[in-house]
């Protein structure tokens, strides 16, 4: 095949790889001094944590955000514009709105992220497989219903936190504003077997994922079995988004910026190198980001502010560049 | 390819009535009729893209819903006319695909030797690293049958080939469909919407209207002045034109 083309995309993962790894390098190191070893121990034991955080959510929603693109054939798409961390973060509110705060299930994290990923890998394939077939893969249906669906959602979620109970949501705050300073970290372990799992039981309908951009008919035509690879896909999407909404908040441009930049760099159909791309460049965007926010803006602008700003700017980016063509 | 009694319906409307018809084995077989008719449908149904509310739809003695996926695409390949591939592909990395069925995305020697082939058979040599979007239409259109090529399937089906190909593309389609009967053996079954490329170039024609089989036949005993003008509802004149009957309407 075209070897050419594979040989230099692999030459261009290196280089984004050794990017991400020197982002990481510069997040753990700046600013230590590794002759004093006690000051330096407690600069890791905050770092560590959060620089692992960081790389599960990049692979997470890098891969997520590849996946999803290619299900629905559509580049602009990703799965948290069309409401899927909106879905979880209401998930986890109600849980914890009707079971209590003070239940087994909302005091051990890992029990409640469990219960909160049982519940949103149901919820999300169910409702979004009922959504494609409903308007037949229409792009812009699934979008705009998609984007109903962020604000209902937001608006349950919201109306069941003014009628919760003050300290129950102080509780819940705690967690649902997740954010790259205030990490999830008692999940980490958990979300990475959770990975790791996902992956593993994906492994065939993630190879086939190259023949599904093809369209439905072409797929079907190719011997696959469509409706339940498309099924499966969506859950194990479903479930990458529950992770990183759980681990680091709703930050809803990065899948698609890290998706559309491993597209454009690579330009290519395989979907192991463009979800490898998207990771990296999470990576990067992530850490490095919060390199800079943490050194240069000393704390003063969260990450995601830069992400949603430079996010909706290449969004527009991408919509107007494909009118021309 | 045995069909009996195949029937699908929309929202209570019935598109596709009690469909009964054989395929002959080795022999190129166009649907053909007006808009609405069900052809199309009837084409998805026996190409598993959609499924059928009743009737079977047999290949080789088993039901096609009864097939493993997989073992189907290595026997029956069709071509519809939603190709919007979105992806940035080259001709030759498409035409690849139709391996996907033998051997996944490990392309075997024996393997590139059939995408050669596939590829010279449709004269797309040159254009084999060109981007698909960078292709004329007649171009692209001449990839995926390369592709169907490559997918080195007994039956092939191609619904409305020729839409939007210009005369000389859209008469060397069909000199290539009749080269695919002729040379490889294959079992072709079109939908056409031009009634005298389906009276040059196929065996058979199955004329639909209203949801059902209107005729069924060799060329010559359907395309007649009278079934015609049954079949369309406008006027018809048949005449032979090298030994095949040339229709004009108006």
């Amino acid at each position: 095949m075209n070897t050419a083309a594979i040989r230099s995309n692999r030459r261009k993962l290196l280089i984004l790889a050794a990017l991400a790894l020197i982002c990481a390098a510069g997040y753990l190191l700046v600013n230590t001094d590794p002759a004093n070893a006690r000051l330096f121990a407690y600069s890791m034991k905050i770092r560590a944590p959060k620089l692992a955080a960081m790389a599960v959510t990049a692979v997470s929603i890098g891969g997520a955000s590849i996946v999803f693109q290619s299900v629905i054939n559509n580049t602009i798409v990703t799965p948290c514009l069309l409401g899927m961390n909106a879905l979880y973060t209401l998930i986890h509110t109600a849980v914890v709105f009707f079971l209590g705060s003070a239940s087994v299930v909302a005091t051990n994290a890992n029990l409640a992220f469990g219960v909160d990923v049982v519940l949103m890998g149901i919820a999300a394939t169910v409702l979004y497989s009922w959504i494609f077939r409903m308007t037949r893969h229409n792009v812009l249906y699934v979008l705009l219903v998609g984007t109903v669906l962020t604000s209902f959602f937001g608006s349950i979620q919201t109306t069941l936190t003014r009628v919760m109970d003050p300290n129950e949501y102080d509780s819940l705050l705690s967690t649902l504003v997740a954010s790259f300073s205030n990490i999830n970290s008692e999940i980490l372990l958990f979300a990475v077997l959770l990975l790791a799992g996902v992956a593993f039981a994906l492994r065939r309908e993630l190879a086939l994922l190259d023949v599904l951009t093809l369209g439905k008919d072409q797929a079907i035509n190719l011997g696959v079995d469509y409706d339940r690879c498309i099924r499966r896909l969506l859950l194990g999407v479903a479930l990458c988004i529950a992770v990183a909404t759980a681990m680091v908040g709703p930050i809803s441009f990065l899948g698609l910026i890290i998706a559309n930049l491993s597209r454009q760099l690579l330009r290519t159909y395989r979907h192991t190198q463009l979800i490898a791309g998207s990771a990296l460049f999470g990576m990067a965007v992530l850490v490095g980001g919060q390199l800079i926010v943490e050194h240069v803006y000393s704390y003063a602008v969260p990450v995601s502010v830069f992400i949603t700003v430079g996010g909706g700017l290449y969004f527009l980016y991408l919509l107007l560049a494909r009118k021309k063509v | 390819m045995n069909i009996q009694g195949l029937t699908k319906r929309y929202q209570g409307r019935t598109v596709v009535d009690g469909v009964s018809f054989s395929i002959p084995k080795g022999k190129v077989t166009s649907l053909i009729g007006p808009n609405g008719a069900g052809k199309s449908t009837v084409m998805s149904m026996i190409s598993r893209l959609i499924a059928q509310d009743e009737g079977l739809v047999e290949l080789d003695g088993t039901h096609i819903g009864h097939w493993k996926s997989r073992e189907l695409a290595r026997r029956l390949a069709i071509l519809t006319q939603s190709n919007n591939i979105q992806m940035k592909l080259t001709v030759r990395e498409l035409v690849a695909f139709g391996r996907f069925p033998y051997s996944g995305s490990r392309i075997t020697a024996e393997d590139a030797e059939i995408i050669d082939r596939a590829i010279a058979y449709m004269e797309l040599e040159e254009f084999q690293d060109r981007f698909l979007d960078e292709l004329s239409g007649g171009q692209r259109q001449r990839a995926l049958i390369a592709m169907v090529i490559a997918q080195d399937t007994e039956y092939i089906l191609l619904d409305e080939p020729t839409n939007n190909l210009d005369i000389y593309h859209a008469t060397n389609l069909m000199k290539t469909v009749r080269r695919l009967c002729d040379e490889l053996g294959k079992t072709v079954i079109l939908v056409l919407h031009e009634i005298n490329y389906a009276a040059f170039y196929s065996d058979y024609i199955c004329a639909f209207k209203d949801g059902g089989i209107a005729k069924f036949g060799p060329v010559h005993e359907v395309i007649t002045k009278e079934n015609l003008s049954a079949i369309y509802g406008v006027e018809f004149e048949v005449q032979t034109v090298k030994g095949r009957p040339l229709s004009i309407y108006y």
